[in-house]
């Protein structure tokens, strides 16, 4: 079964990357390129229609990116400079890289064998690599005789 | 430069191109069958896999051509990395398990393979064939433009076209003998010579310029730059780095010299380390970018180096005027691992589509695939030589045309096909056409000067058109999968995506 608000927003994020692109818009253009990594990560991520454990990684990512780039459209020039660089670049490096990797990497593995690919879902696929197997090698004989 | 001044670092390189044509001759004996020769054999681990996925996606683009187009429209141009942040785990929810599961039950070494195994559509998968061959000429073109750069900045050579006939000789012999065991093994090589150069050059860099905060007040100061340089948005219009963000963070699902890498590893149970590997190794190679880009303008703002004729010299000049020997011979050698460990996966992806995927489409197998393989690998190489030559902008965007034709044809029908199992084989059909047709369109007709009567793209300033032409094929491949009927999927085909 497939995650339904994650549809949902995939075909946010595909009206409003559109709209984005063909019209000039930024806001537009920012929140298609925001919704889509959210969208297809929570489509992907999905079992039986739901996000589980992952659910919160995920929203939090979504809305750091979020923040992120509504701060960098609102600040006129990129923001006051903050140390070296101006604030918008320094939410660009040091906010928008390491927080979603730091988040998504951990949850990724750690639900990865309890969630993502359990040890019952490889052998049932293996089992279906074996009986294809059979099957192929069955027609191959039966043509045979 | 001439040669005899910097002996170490022509050392570096010409031990860097024998060892790669040793892992070539090494691998040789490794390659028996069209599947070593296509997917190693499928026995690989998961920092192998992930430093490859990394050493093939980092390329002579970020090495080279990141530096440059920082010159040229500063600091926006990290927008262009800024999603690895997430697209590691994204590759990892999206695409890696499904394809790896697909390769457990089928024989599937290419995206195109999955394509037909998924759809069931030789139609599909023959345009994903055609869209991988395009793509692959001009990713491997852009590599070939960058390799022509280093070498000749690095061995002294005034003629161009001779650096890259060197390169491209090395690169024809370790990827046609060795194949993607070649491939993967230089990959790993290449990769570790990346990091370490990345790392030592960034540092370097700040040194070079003074450190972060007197490379900042230099640039800020000077007239050629000014502080836009250091804005998010920088001197370009704000939609060109909006672009870059969305092509450069979802194309990431439709590039096959990636996807490729997941068909390789010995176990699926693997993938639980990708985002950790991949997201790491690719921030740590992100500091060349940022180191050069930040410090070669800060040189010529200080008056320590002219400013460049062409921005994509940025990095070689950089390495050979301000870095020690050794760490210089380090330096272009991580170049060129960057170069060469992309361009081998695609001699590989380009010469599959030829022998393997195209004919399939057509309902025909090629005997002799081996050789046959070998043989394409050839051919595709020269065809991005003729690309390379005829090309006259910066590497990066050679690179940002090759990667949007690739992300626009073919992340939606398998980002969204592979995990959602209404998607039908003609919108996936419908969304590749139109994502690799609308790119080379609006691209011809932007770059295009033959036919002064043909209008130039109808885009808002600042928009990319492989931005439009990704978004365009994800509608495509929705509205499509809601006009057509629900299709039956294969039994196995079914229990990976439920997987």
């Amino acid at each position: 079964m497939v995650h339904r608000p994650a549809l949902a927003l995939l075909v946010l994020a595909a009206l409003a990357s559109l709209l984005g692109s063909c019209l000039g818009s930024p806001w537009f253009a920012a929140l298609g390129g925001v919704i889509f990594p959210v969208a297809l990560m929570a489509l992907g991520a999905a079992r039986g229609g739901k996000l589980g454990p992952l659910r919160l990684p995920i929203v939090l990512t979504g809305l750091v990116l979020l923040g992120v780039f509504a701060a960098l459209l609102a600040l006129p020039e990129g923001g006051p400079d903050t140390g070296p660089l101006p604030l918008g670049t320094l939410l660009l490096l040091f906010v928008l890289i390491p927080v979603p990797f730091l988040v998504l990497s951990w949850a990724y593995a750690a639900t990865f064998d309890s969630w993502f690919l359990r040890d019952e879902d490889l052998d049932g696929i293996r089992r279906q690599r074996r009986q294809r197997r059979q099957r192929r090698q069955r027609r191959w004989r039966e043509r045979g005789d | 430069m001439p040669l005899l001044d910097r002996p170490l670092v022509v050392a570096a390189v010409l031990a860097y191109l024998a060892i790669s044509m040793a892992i070539g001759v090494w691998s040789l004996r490794r390659t028996k069958s069209s599947r070593d020769f296509w997917i190693a054999g499928q026995g690989l681990g998961v920092v192998v896999t992930g430093i490859a996925t990394m050493a093939a996606a980092f390329s002579g683009f970020v090495f080279v051509g990141g530096p440059g187009l920082t010159y040229r429209i500063g600091l926006s141009s990290l927008f262009i990395n800024v999603s690895i942040g997430f697209t590691a785990a994204l590759l990892g929810w999206a695409l890696a398990k499904r394809l790896r599961l697909l390769a457990e039950v089928r024989d599937v070494y290419t995206v195109p393979d999955a394509i037909l195994c998924r759809y069931r559509s030789r139609t599909a998968s023959g345009a994903a064939a055609v869209a991988v061959l395009i793509g692959s000429v001009g990713y491997l073109g852009a590599q070939l433009l960058a390799l022509g750069t280093v070498l000749a900045a690095a061995l002294g050579l005034e003629n161009w076209g001779l650096a890259v006939l060197l390169g491209t000789a090395v690169l024809l012999f370790y990827s046609t003998a060795g194949g993607m065991v070649a491939g993967i093994w230089t990959d790993v090589f290449q990769g570790a010579l990346m990091l370490l150069g990345a790392v030592g050059v960034f540092l370097y860099a700040m040194k070079a310029g003074g450190g972060l905060s007197e490379i900042t007040r230099s640039i800020s100061q000077s007239e050629s730059f000014g502080r836009q340089f250091l804005e998010p948005f920088g001197s370009t219009p704000v939609l060109t780095p909006l672009c870059f963000f969305f092509v450069f963070g979802i194309g990431v699902l439709g590039q096959p010299h990636m996807l490729h890498k997941f068909f390789m590893l010995k176990d699926p149970r693997r993938l639980k380390w990708l985002p950790l590997v991949l997201g790491g190794s690719q921030i740590v190679c992100l500091l060349i970018w940022l180191g050069l880009g930040l410090a070669v303008p800060a040189l010529v703002a200080q008056g320590k180096m002219p400013p460049l004729q062409n921005p994509d010299d940025a990095a070689p000049l950089f390495l050979l005027n301000f870095t020690p020997e050794l760490l210089a011979g380090l330096a272009v050698a991580a170049i060129l691992s960057a170069i060469m460990s992309t361009a081998d996966s695609f001699t590989n992806l380009g010469a599959a589509a030829l022998v393997r995927d195209l004919p399939k489409a057509l309902g025909r197998t090629v005997e002799k695939e081996l050789l046959w393989g070998r043989i394409a690998t050839v051919g595709v190489t020269m065809a991005a030589a003729v690309t390379a030559y005829l090309y006259d902008d910066l590497i990066a965007l050679l690179g940002t045309f090759s990667f949007g034709t690739f992300g626009a044809a073919l992340a939606p029908a398998l980002a969204v096909g592979l995990n959602w199992k209404r998607v039908t084989a003609k919108a996936a059909t419908a969304s590749i056409v139109t994502g690799t047709a609308v790119n080379l369109v609006l691209e011809f007709l932007g770059r295009q000067t033959y036919f002064p009567s043909l209008p130039k793209p109808p885009l808002p300033p600042g928009v990319l058109p492989t931005a439009v032409s990704l978004a365009a094929s994800f509608a495509v491949l929705l509205l499509v999968t809601w006009w057509t009927r629900e299709e039956t999927l294969d039994e196995d085909v079914e229990a990976v995506m439920e997987a």
